[in-house]
């Protein structure tokens, strides 16, 4: 395994772009059974570490077949208090079972003064909680022995004392570590629609040259209870068409090979539904590799 | 800004109701209480309160539905453990 790992197995799309699903144990069946339109696995580390061993070693098999991505959600990287050593090794140990070709975390804090929060969450966009997140990646990557790809995240309160708007944030903390960014396309579809601004001009703003892998998926509308509503990214709906037409910019605005994963966390409809979500998405890499970026011409 | 201090009273925020309704009807004496600089309060006043709530009962959700996966996935480790304990009891024995 490699930090910002090379993408050239099992292309599926012109460009070395690959098109991959998240492993769930609710899929397993239909990701059997389409295993041979399945570039790439994202295997969820969290829900493994204190899996049976014979799931362990039915994912290394399954790993023989189809390359595996490990992802990480309960770290806390991008916090100015220290990364607990002990998730840091659990990560270490289950990388070096599972042998994945990546693994990622998220720019978020999800934990401080003993308090859980249980998800991911936003923290201050500032100098300091970039300095906080370098030292962090750098700690855990000396652990794992290879650096994450870093995911930007979907939040529904701007947080409060950010000196630094999210794509500056973003971009700070992914030079700083010189890794790659696991783009969210429907994160930042969210954030920009819950935050008023164009989701296009939220991706073009983004460090695009360090993309290597982008996750889809989708949500849903609530009210706001001031009036209004805001996008929540649940994981539980289809990625919108918005999503596909911003996967397209990306493709069109970039030139290195892209790895995408479909994201699902429940109410899974029928397996036919989300291959044809990965179909989807590779008829939008396919158009956007077709043509010049419209948002950044010179990148085209 | 952005301490340890500053996210641990976020992380507070997000997950502690009372708190919450507090700090909602009283920003900068909720944070004060909190120990936090007077400068950081000034701040945190001005959150995005819609967000703030709709953010808290998100994280709620997903504590509830990850405690819930996570009894499940132990019922199911039980449930299993008993099964191949039983197999093995109720397995015929071989001829001799």
């Amino acid at each position: 395994m490699e930090a910002a790992a090379g993408v050239a197995v099992g292309a599926s799309v012109p460009n070395g772009d690959r098109v991959g699903i998240g492993w769930r144990p609710e899929l397993a069946a239909g990701i059997y059974l389409h295993l041979a339109h399945i570039d790439v696995l994202e295997v969820l580390a969290d829900d493994l570490f204190d899996a049976p061993n014979c799931s362990i070693k039915a994912l290394r098999r399954l790993g023989r077949e189809v390359p595996l991505a490990l992802h990480g959600v309960g770290m806390g990287l991008a916090s100015t208090i220290a990364v607990d050593i002990e998730r840091v090794e659990r990560m270490a140990r289950l990388a070096a079972a599972l042998e994945p070709e990546v693994w990622s975390e998220h720019l978020a804090f999800v934990r401080a003064g003993g308090t859980e929060i249980g998800h991911l969450a936003a923290p201050p966009r500032t100098a300091s909680s970039v300095e906080g997140a370098l030292a962090n990646i750098e700690r855990a990557s000396r652990v794992v022995g290879a650096r994450p790809e870093l995911e930007n995240i979907a939040t529904l309160v701007e947080p409060p004392w950010s000196t630094l708007n999210e794509p500056a944030w973003v971009g700070a903390i992914i030079r700083g570590t010189g890794t790659s960014l696991l783009l969210d396309l429907h994160n930042l579809y969210s954030n920009a629609c819950n935050f008023g601004q164009s989701p296009f001009a939220l991706l073009a703003a983004m460090p695009l040259d360090h993309v290597r892998c982008v996750h889809l998926s989708g949500g849903r509308w609530v009210a706001a209870p001031s009036g209004g509503r805001r996008l929540i990214d649940d994981h539980l709906h289809s990625p919108p068409n918005d999503v596909y037409m911003l996967l397209e910019e990306l493709a069109a605005a970039t030139t290195q090979p892209l790895t995408v994963i479909l994201e699902r966390d429940g109410c899974y409809p029928p397996f036919n539904v989300l291959a044809a979500e990965l179909d989807s998405a590779r008829r939008a890499l396919a158009r956007g590799r077709s043509r010049p970026s419209l948002l950044l011409p010179a990148a085209a | 800004m952005s301490s340890p201090a500053i996210e641990a009273f976020l992380a507070r925020l997000y997950t502690d109701c009372e708190l919450r309704t507090r700090f909602l009807q009283s920003p900068a004496a909720t944070a004060k209480d909190f120990g936090l600089a007077e400068g950081d309060i000034r701040a945190i006043a001005t959150i995005d309160r819609d967000g703030l709530m709709l953010a808290a009962q998100s994280y709620e959700r997903k504590r509830t539905r990850r405690s819930s996966h996570n009894r499940f996935r132990r019922w199911l480790r039980l449930t299993k453990r008993w099964a191949t304990s039983a197999a093995r009891c109720f397995r015929p024995k071989a001829d001799i």
